[in-house]
């Protein structure tokens, strides 16, 4: 590609920005900047960022130009401008969860996954905002305005990395971490048209990031892209011996991945899970995306899984438990501190016994056995990513949300497996649309392929909100 | 759950958040019932016998 005009800058790739910077044609400053500004421009609208770290950003891109003028480049983010959700844990700057009760907190000490971030060059711009500790709902009585959608400012950005969903597709950040528990990096990904993966359980460190579910939390990024986000997770998965449930997985060359052929592919279609319930732009959506997973060589075929409700009920009691457990010594001492919504859902968990905890997790092995058997045969399994559209920004989200509709997205933080989700089109009333596509444990590396063999025979990407 | 058990009146489940040691308003308990009463009713998808191979694993890992 030629190079681009400053203004163009925020809207390229990290691919392409990746290479421009290895060939000298653009900088990290420049890049940096443009972001800076864009933000200071439009970020009001949005209210993406909680905490916009500028001068160390500035920094951070120099050091990262200086190093490639002296031909060391620390790999696919090297001087690439990335947001995080505000519950990652930053030595120095303001980590605080979207809450009262971190509102003046400054850690110390990295997260691993921010450490890993700086340790392969990237710049990081700031925190983003969130649901008040990931805990999946948007409410207005909290320290920081809540994100807005930026394909139609009156919706939210699906949560709870609210935050990051609307910075990536508003070209506020080339790409963001997110946070995954029961579809929170799936659900903003998905509301705001930009791909996002939810990893294995155990491929990512947790560490020094705030918990909402110990046996369900998993970090991960959204970019705009599949191929992003396969290059995002090059620099993030590894064994991390301070995150108990870190797996020692096989080192995966997931940008490489993405450029693999899907023909022959086996994908298993969970039809079951959404047949005559999903909106009408949704159904066509995934016809489509169906169709053309067909058209680039996939086998798609129809298989009965456990019920999508199944999967709801068993993540909703684990996480409404051990999120008790995480927040019960301040839902004590301090429940005022909480927001309206979050106080009640940390407080549900004192009166599940244990007997029902134990019972919930017996019945995720049987849902993880289940599945596995279903998948028997199938490198993938393909789902909608979302029911219809988001909700709207003034309306008061439900305390509990295991009422109303099962997630489309719990079953695979049941089973552990990485889900991704990609954009597949625009509903009539503009907003974004999108499939999930979920692999065998640690196999991120056939989810890539098959996204992004579909990015690149659809036109999505090449539309962004305007603000 | 697949247990026989009427969920908790609103009464019986003021006698029970008395006991969780939580500082609730009584508009915390009402949502709380409604919410706990929702969500056994779910958990009647879940069985409550199992076999002594359905242990679950202290860690859970997502490849066993």
């Amino acid at each position: 590609m030629s190079k681009p005009a400053p203004a163009e800058l925020t809207t390229l790739s990290i691919a392409q920005a990746g290479n421009l910077l290895t060939r000298g044609e653009i900088t990290s400053t420049a890049l940096t900047e443009a972001f800076l500004a864009r933000i200071d421009a439009v970020d009001h609208k949005i209210a993406s960022y909680i905490t916009v770290t500028a001068d160390r950003a500035r920094i951070a891109a120099k050091q990262a130009d200086m190093e490639l003028s002296q031909g060391l480049n620390r790999g696919p983010l090297h001087g690439i401008p990335i947001a995080l959700k505000d519950i990652y844990e930053t030595e120095g700057v303001l980590t605080t969860g979207h809450s009262h009760l971190r509102a003046d907190y400054v850690p110390a000490v990295d997260a691993e996954t921010v450490r890993r971030l700086k340790a392969g060059g990237a710049v990081i711009l700031g925190k983003l905002a969130t649901h008040e500790f990931a805990n999946g709902a948007m409410t207005p009585d909290q320290p920081f305005p809540a994100a807005r959608n930026p394909w139609n400012t009156d919706y939210q950005p699906g949560g709870s990395s609210s935050g990051s969903g609307a910075a990536v597709a508003a070209a506020l950040c080339m790409g963001a971490m997110g946070s995954d528990t029961g579809g929170s990096i799936r659900n903003p990904a998905g509301f705001c048209g930009t791909a996002g993966i939810k990893p294995t359980y155990g491929l990512v460190s947790r560490c020094g990031i705030f918990p909402l579910s110990f046996s369900f939390d998993t970090a991960g990024p959204l970019a705009w892209t599949v191929e992003d986000n396969a290059l995002m997770l090059d620099v993030l998965a590894g064994h991390d011996p301070n995150d108990q449930a870190s797996a020692e997985a096989t080192k995966v060359d997931y940008g490489a991945a993405t450029q693999r052929s899907i023909k022959g592919m086996r994908i298993a279609l969970a039809r079951t899970w959404y047949e005559g319930n999903l909106t009408a732009d949704m159904a066509k959506g995934m016809d489509e995306a169906v169709r053309v997973l067909r058209e680039q060589g996939a086998v798609v075929e129809e298989v009965v899984f456990p019920d999508i409700w199944d999967y709801h009920i068993c993540g909703r009691v684990v996480i409404t438990v051990e999120a008790h457990a995480i927040h019960r010594q301040e839902v004590i001492e301090t429940p005022e501190k909480f927001g309206y919504t979050t106080r009640r859902r940390f407080q549900l968990g004192a009166f599940l016994t244990a007997e029902q905890y134990l019972s919930a997790l017996r019945f995720r092995r049987k849902l993880q056995v289940d599945t596995r058997a279903a998948m028997r045969g199938y490198d993938l399994v393909v789902a909608p990513n979302q029911w219809g559209q988001p909700e709207k920004f003034e309306e008061p989200q439900a305390i509990f949300h295991f009422f109303g509709k099962a997630s489309l997205s719990m079953p695979f933080n049941v089973t552990g497996q990485p889900a991704m989700t990609v954009c597949c089109g625009f509903g009539s009333d503009g907003f974004p649309l999108a499939f999930q596509l979920a692999g065998r444990p640690f196999d991120e590396a056939s989810v890539f392929a098959a996204g992004a063999a579909y990015e690149r025979a659809t036109p999505w990407r090449l539309r962004r909100p305007t603000l | 759950m697949t247990e026989d058990k009427a969920p908790p009146t609103i009464e019986e489940f003021r006698v029970r958040a008395a006991l969780t040691g939580l500082p609730l308003t009584a508009e915390d308990i009402e949502h709380l019932h409604k919410g706990y009463v929702g969500l056994l009713k779910l958990m009647e998808r879940i069985p409550s016998h199992w076999a002594w191979a359905a242990e679950p694993p202290h860690v859970f890992r997502a490849d066993e």
